[in-house]
């Protein structure tokens, strides 16, 4: 149940439009129960074999919905990515000549949010993918577990080819964004950790509407206590996380509505 | 196929009322009706449409699986149903609309698993007699192909009649709402739920030419799924013409799609993608002025607390770092996973083949072991970090002596055990594989 759980809290914190794209964790578990329950393997093997499909026939709907909508996503970030890189040439190639140095920096602070906060969009796209995928394998496991069945394997193997599994396009346009972020963007700075930990304070807590901060590390911690070692650990289970300043990030905590334990 | 027929005029009817209505009625409609379309005792002449519908789409290792197209199998019920809980899903692009329809959302999503509970408790209950049971999970795949490719043409017929059906009543009303509220918190699209509908029953889409090096991996075989996936190069080209019709006001997608001259671009994905990059235009001139007052509420968090204030660059800053920080850690846990399936389907495969050679048996088992085993995962993805290079040598290694033993011994017991050693080899492995900074030892202490 931790992983339900998990996901569960994962859903609460996201974006309000995302909230229905994510797996229904708990609901093909009640199915799986239904079905071991009802029918052991030996038993009835045609109706077996009808639960079964039933079973991968709302796993596909599932991979159906799930594609759906990282593939628009997706095509809104590449326009969007397009038109940030665009805007910063416009800006840079107005200003910087000129004299105005505070409308050059005004609009180079709002195209500094804008990118940041399409880096985060696209990062938690990426979390929405893995987060999905790690429940549907999961949730293989616990339909081959329940039911004596071998579905996992095969249908894991298609999973993988998904395109909302396949996020290179994705990942290449946050490393083109951390690029622009880094080079041009922001001076180079160190800080400590104590004024880090304040400023994680007052960005939750004074967040602009979208959250995204909030968001990301939500799926951080999330992503570190689902990889915490479990109980039905085997060879596909993936090994626990070990998270840069994880302190530091828990402390981000301070202000959010659901703490992550 | 009268059925189907009968979905598309319910469909049609219920379009007609007030989107909200529609979103719910519908939906359930349509979802009664594929579910009629199941069950035998309702929906007389559809034996073999209820059961090859049921048929799942899965890949085995005898398929030429390239990609995607021959995976989703789209069926009919699940068109139907599909389709309207996409047109029901779709994000709002108001407050107050988004309310409603997100508790519709909301209850659209388990209405469909608690639909599909009930159907499943009638299977259960039903008697021996459901007309033919074919093929349902083994094999059904050819089967499969082919039927959908007679299915395609209808559903192409039925997904344009549809389109112009939806098409003007949608266009009006998100108009509407779309001039109510230009400042989109996530630039979806307007017009594009009509849209949606083709995309189901076009054929996979391959922009040939100078794209087909980043567009989506082009099959051999008749595509059969039916999305459209942008690239930045598709994306480019889409700019390029757009530019060329005098900017993205002016230009119909009816130009844009002959100057692009793509194959497989169809104009409903040139129109969903100009509305997209329409709103992404508008929304950064918008947000010019709106951006004041979110710059201003930074500003106040400054004056608010002056002794912990902090810049908004450096807030920024922060932000980024926790961002990139959740990129990597996906990237590798994505590498992981997927490296631990590569491994499980290798193993899985030789255990099978092994499992033959001992079946088929009599003669050189040996020697054709030698062969299974000879080649090596070289099928593992070269490694993301240039430090993990080395523990994929070191995989290597550990995969070559996991085979010795499989090699020295010829019978039954001796290669089953060699099985389940390389099992326990490839644990190990995956723990000296977390040198990214992994904790190696934690995982060792669980091992069982």
């Amino acid at each position: 149940m931790k992983f339900g759980k998990r996901l569960k809290q994962q859903i609460e914190e996201t974006f309000p439009t995302w909230r229905d794209q994510f797996l229904c964790y708990k609901e093909l578990k009640k199915l799986i129960k239904l079905i071991s329950s009802a029918l052991p393997i030996a038993a009835e093997p045609t109706k077996y074999g009808k639960a079964e499909a039933e079973f991968v026939y709302m796993l596909n709907n599932k991979i159906d919905k799930f594609n759906t909508f990282y593939m628009e996503q997706e095509e809104d970030f590449i326009i969007r990515h397009k038109e940030l890189q665009q805007r910063i040439k416009r800006v840079m190639d107005k200003w910087s000549s000129n004299g105005s140095r505070t409308e050059y920096n005004d609009e180079m602070a709002k195209i500094r949010k804008d990118v940041v906060d399409f880096h985060g969009e696209m990062v938690l796209l990426e979390n929405y993918s893995n987060i999905n995928f790690t429940g549907l394998a999961k949730i293989l496991k616990k339909y081959d577990k329940r039911t004596g069945g071998l579905l996992r394997l095969p249908f894991i193997q298609k999973v993988l080819k998904q395109p909302f599994f396949t996020t290179d396009l994705v990942s290449n346009l946050v490393k083109e964004c951390e690029n622009t972020i880094d080079e041009v963007l922001f001076p180079i700075e160190e800080d400590k950790e104590e004024t880090k930990e304040q400023k994680g304070a007052i960005m939750v807590a004074r967040e602009p509407v979208k959250g995204i901060f909030r968001n990301t590390v939500a799926a951080l911690l999330t992503m570190e206590e689902i990889r915490r070692v479990s109980s039905t650990k085997d060879h596909f289970s993936l090994p626990p996380l070990n998270l840069s300043h994880s302190h530091l990030i828990h402390s981000f905590q301070l202000n959010s509505p659901i703490p992550i334990l | 196929m009268p059925s189907s027929f009968l979905a598309l005029t319910s469909f049609k009817d219920k379009y007609s009322t007030s989107p909200s209505s529609f979103q719910v009625s519908s939906g359930r409609e349509v979802m009664e009706n594929s579910a009629s379309l199941q069950e035998s005792s309702l929906a007389p002449s559809n034996g073999t449409l209820g059961n090859s519908s049921l048929s799942p789409s899965i890949v085995t290792d005898h398929m030429c699986a390239s990609a995607l197209p021959h995976v989703q199998h789209s069926h009919n019920p699940a068109f139907i149903s599909q389709s309207s809980r996409d047109l029901a899903s779709l994000p709002p692009l108001d407050a107050s609309f988004s309310q409603s329809t997100a508790s519709l959302i909301h209850t659209q999503g388990n209405k469909d698993v608690s639909w599909s509970l009930d159907r499943l408790q009638m299977f259960l209950d039903l008697p021996e007699n459901t007309p033919a049971p074919n093929q349902l999970v083994e094999s059904s795949t050819g089967v499969l192909a082919s039927e959908d490719h007679n299915k395609k043409t209808n559903w192409q017929e039925w997904a344009d009649d549809l389109i112009n059906v939806v098409d003007p009543d949608w266009s009006k009303i998100l108009d509407n709402t779309n001039v109510l509220n230009p400042r989109v918190e996530v630039p979806k699209p307007s017009g594009d739920i009509s849209k949606q509908q083709p995309q189901f029953h076009q054929n996979q889409l391959v922009p040939h030419g100078e794209f087909s090096s980043h567009a989506y991996p082009s099959s051999t075989a008749p595509p059969t799924k039916p999305r459209m996936r942008w690239t930045p190069e598709l994306h480019e080209a889409f700019l390029e013409a757009v530019n060329q019709l005098g900017g993205s006001e002016r230009a119909t997608p009816k130009g844009i799609l002959k100057l692009m001259n793509v194959e497989g671009l169809t104009i409903y994905h040139v129109k969903s993608h100009l509305q997209k990059y329409r709103t992404a235009r508008y929304m950064p001139e918008t947000s010019e002025g709106t951006s004041e007052k979110r710059i201003t509420s930074i500003e106040e968090m400054k004056s608010i607390d002056l002794k912990t204030s902090i810049g908004i660059t450096e807030a920024l800053r922060l932000q980024v770092e926790v961002q990139k920080q959740l990129h990597e850690q996906l990237e590798i846990q994505r590498n992981l996973q997927l490296r631990i399936e590569e491994q499980g389907r290798y193993l899985q495969m030789m255990f099978e083949k092994q499992k033959k050679v001992e079946d088929e048996k009599g003669g050189v088992p040996s020697s054709a072991s030698d062969d299974l085993l000879a080649p090596l995962p070289g099928s593992k993805h070269p490694p993301c970090n240039n430090g993990k290079s080395d523990s994929e040598a070191l995989e290597q290694d550990h995969s070559r002596t996991g085979i010795g033993p499989g090699n020295a011994g010829t019978n039954e017991d001796k290669s089953s055990s060699g099985v389940s050693t390389k099992l326990k080899m490839l644990e190990t492995e995956s723990t000296v594989h977390d040198e990214s900074g992994f904790s190696v030892s934690k995982r060792a202490r669980t091992e069982k």
